[in-house]
């Protein structure tokens, strides 16, 4: 498997590095399966990562990895717990490449306090490809709390943790050669929502801003609510490179993924202190309010342009390809 | 400066037809909710300005069988991968085994040639006169370097002739918002024989919300007192005569041809080819004519015209969708039919 | 938008696009470090004036008198 690196072939050596960098005492039991404290109610979820370069300006596969499921988990309201991680290998991949992306991911699952309970490895052939699949479990709050998209009310007020498209941007600036300092907001946002739910915000819906962007998780908002959900593109946060990449390229910030980045539909009365919270927690200093939500034009999503105008929004078509011409 | 947004959101008169004849003003007045800022009374019509939307399928054909050849590969623009030919697009035969590749330059080929000798090289030549000048600085590059891996496969448009088909028809266009980037390098005079002949006023827009509100502004009163002129309202890129060294090197190799346009038929003289002596560097692409289109209800062609909107086209919205697109129109984020699915551009 | 010529070697441009670097090609118009440029895949089209100054102004004007 290993490519010049002297390593050999072998589960030992994946379980070595595994052990050595996910080491908590329920792994190291090494039993079929981990067995471990619960609660009444639980999230569970399971998401696969195949991103290339493995390697990007602010992140990695692995950290992807622990976010990505560790962020499903607290989008509905759950603390995050557990973590497995399934790795498929193909050969040809570097041990080194291999140790950097497992110590990230047990550095990631710390920050996010998660134990990682159980994984599995396949070695195929290939040409050095490196895929990981995690899926979690988390515990929900005692009583029947809830968020869902169809819980928008007239009324409610819409924030967004950051600016958008950063991951994305930093992705495609790899794959093209283009010199910035871009760099991924790949981060677990399992704080940023705690912080929200202790302040007894009333939260209708929440979800992070992933592949499809802003545009598509508030469309599905629009309508599973059946309302008409309202943003002003002057307040949506977006840096000034990412911008400037997507003139280059003729991308959308509103359709580009992010992968450190939550939105969040509110009463109005707790928007204040929604921005507040969201501003003081990790990763949420550019967090803005952008828009609402308005009763007519059922399960509608409209834009109000910098020039003044309206355009209508609707969820992601085809892969976003950059544009000619 | 007069309040233009009123007098457009206000406009009473009689009802106007104004088309645009580039992609990206397509794009950028769905991006800025041009529609909704102005009056109902005038109605904006995409014409035929996406080089993608009106490649023929045998050309998409000529591709396919190029990238299935050993030892070449076919590089291109992102959205063409995406058109179908008259069975399958780019994307499909990738997964056949069909050598792909997407740049955003073409100047990107330079490079790629070089690392792979032993590889020819063909790119996907589609576009407008803006985009024939990047050609044209390309084969000037290969030409001096004396790259002999590089081909190119040819499916370039001019806007005059194309202009002049519309005008021709029975469309009923008033005016006309005419591309911004083809004039940086034609000029805006392109537009004046056409405007003289047929009547029908011209304004050159840039790509900001407010630079196409200001044109459609100057559109509207030429329109409404009879004046057949062309005005310039991109000053700061766009001047009378172009660039003068960009058409020198486009003449240089290339030479006008007869093209055909997807769902329109042939246009005579409204292509262009390399040059004879340049031919070495074709990849065959002469009277690639062919149009096959893969759905015989596609309403392309009169989309493109002015003729329909995209919502009378019986494919639109059911068949017909930017994840499963049947003509073109849907395929290229500058196609009409995208753009109004995605923004429900009120036509 | 417009980018910002940084350098040029030849007939190639480094131009920046708030903070996006990427080469051009410059054989199409003449250019120097500091200029505005207008880029089209990856070919310098046009050099574009430092100030948007009031050039529409006079078009206003012919547009009035109409």
């Amino acid at each position: 498997m290993a490519h010049g690196s002297g390593g050999k072939a072998t589960t030992e050596l994946i379980s070595s590095i595994f052990a050595r960098y996910f080491d908590n005492p329920i792994l190291a039991k090494m039993e079929d399966a981990a067995v471990v404290p619960g609660a009444a109610r639980l999230a569970v979820t399971t998401d696969s990562f195949v991103v290339t370069p493995l390697f990007f300006a602010g992140g990695d596969i692995g950290k992807l990895a622990v976010c990505g499921t560790v962020n499903d988990l607290a989008m509905s309201g759950a603390t995050p717990m557990y973590l497995t991680c399934g790795f498929i290998l193909e050969e040809g991949v570097e041990v080194a490449d291999l140790e950097r992306i497992v110590f990230s991911m047990a550095e990631t699952a710390k920050v996010a306090g998660v134990l990682i309970v159980a994984g599995d490895t396949k070695v195929i052939e290939g040409k050095g490809g490196l895929y990981i699949n995690t899926a979690g479990v988390g515990f929900l709050p005692e009583g029947d709390f809830e968020v869902s998209s169809s819980f928008c009310g007239d009324g409610d007020v819409i924030l967004l943790s950051g600016t958008l498209g950063d991951h994305h941007a930093t992705v495609l600036s790899a794959r093209m050669g283009i010199e910035n300092t871009i760099k991924s907001d790949c981060a677990p946002l399992h704080g940023m929502v705690s912080a929200l739910l202790k302040e007894n915000i009333r939260v209708r819906a929440m979800r992070d801003v992933t592949r499809g962007g802003l545009a598509t998780v508030l469309h599905e908002f629009a309508v599973a609510s059946g309302k008409c959900l309202q943003i002003q593109e002057d307040q949506i946060p977006v840096t000034a490179q990412v911008q400037g990449l997507c003139g280059i390229l003729g991308l959308d910030p509103l359709y580009m993924a992010n992968e450190g980045k939550m939105v969040a539909v509110v009463a109005k009365e707790d928007a204040p202190r929604a921005l507040e919270c969201i501003r003081n927690s990790p990763y949420g200093q550019d967090a803005a309010i952008i828009g609402e939500v308005v009763s007519g034009d059922e399960g509608t999503l409209l834009l109000h342009t910098r020039t003044g105008g309206i355009r209508m929004l609707t969820e992601l078509y085809g892969e976003g390809l950059p544009r000619i011409c | 400066m007069k309040d233009y947004r009123n007098f457009l959101k206000e406009y009473d008169g009689p009802p106007i037809r104004i088309m645009e004849v580039c992609g990206t003003h397509t794009a950028s007045i769905a991006h800025s909710g041009i529609v909704s800022l102005i009056s109902s009374k005038i109605q904006l019509i995409s014409g035929p300005g996406c080089p993608v939307c009106v490649t023929v399928t045998e050309y998409i054909d000529r591709l396919i069988t190029l990238s299935l050849t050993p030892d070449m590969v076919v590089v291109t623009f992102g959205d063409m991968i995406r058109v179908s030919g008259s069975r399958q697009s780019l994307q499909d035969v990738r997964s056949e085994g069909g050598q792909v590749r997407m740049v955003y330059s073409p100047l990107d080929m330079i490079s790629l040639a070089l690392a792979e000798p032993g590889k020819t090289f063909v790119f996907a030549a589609i576009g407008f006169e803006t985009t024939t000048a990047v050609y044209a600085a390309l084969m000037d590059g290969i030409v001096h370097a004396g790259i002999a891996n590089i081909r190119i496969l040819t499916s370039l448009k001019t806007m005059p002739r194309v202009i002049e088909w519309v005008c021709s028809m029975q469309g009923g266009i008033d005016g006309f918002l005419a591309p911004g980037h083809v004039s940086v390098i034609t000029g805006s005079d392109l537009f004046v024989p056409l405007a003289e002949k047929y009547h029908v006023p011209f304004a050159v827009a840039g790509f900001e919300g407010e630079q196409i509100l200001i044109a459609l502004y100057a559109l509207v009163k030429m329109i409404s007192h009879g004046e057949g002129k062309v005005m310039n309202l991109y000053p700061s890129a766009v001047t009378a005569g172009g660039n003068k060294t960009a058409q020198r090197m486009i003449e240089t190799y290339f030479e006008p041809c007869d093209a055909a346009w997807r769902g329109m038929g042939i246009i005579p003289d409204s292509g262009m080819m390399l040059r004879s002596e340049y031919l070495k560097y074709d990849a065959g692409s002469r009277d690639l004519f062919s149009d096959h289109s893969h759905h015989p209800a596609c309403l392309c062609a009169k989309v493109i015209t002015g003729a329909q909107k995209p919502q009378e086209c019986p494919l639109f919205g059911t068949l017909c969708t930017p994840d499963k697109p049947q003509g073109a129109c849907m395929v290229s984020t500058e196609g009409s039919c995208y753009s109004y699915f995605a923004n429900r551009r009120n036509a | 938008m417009p980018g910002k010529v940084i350098s040029v070697h030849g007939r190639i441009a480094v131009v920046d696009f708030a903070g996006n670097r990427m080469n051009a090609e410059a054989g199409l118009v003449a250019v120097k470090p500091g200029d505005s440029v207008l880029v089209h895949a990856g070919c310098i089209l046009q050099v574009l004036p430092e100030e948007e100054a009031n050039i529409l102004a006079d078009l206003f004007a012919e547009l009035e008198d109409l």
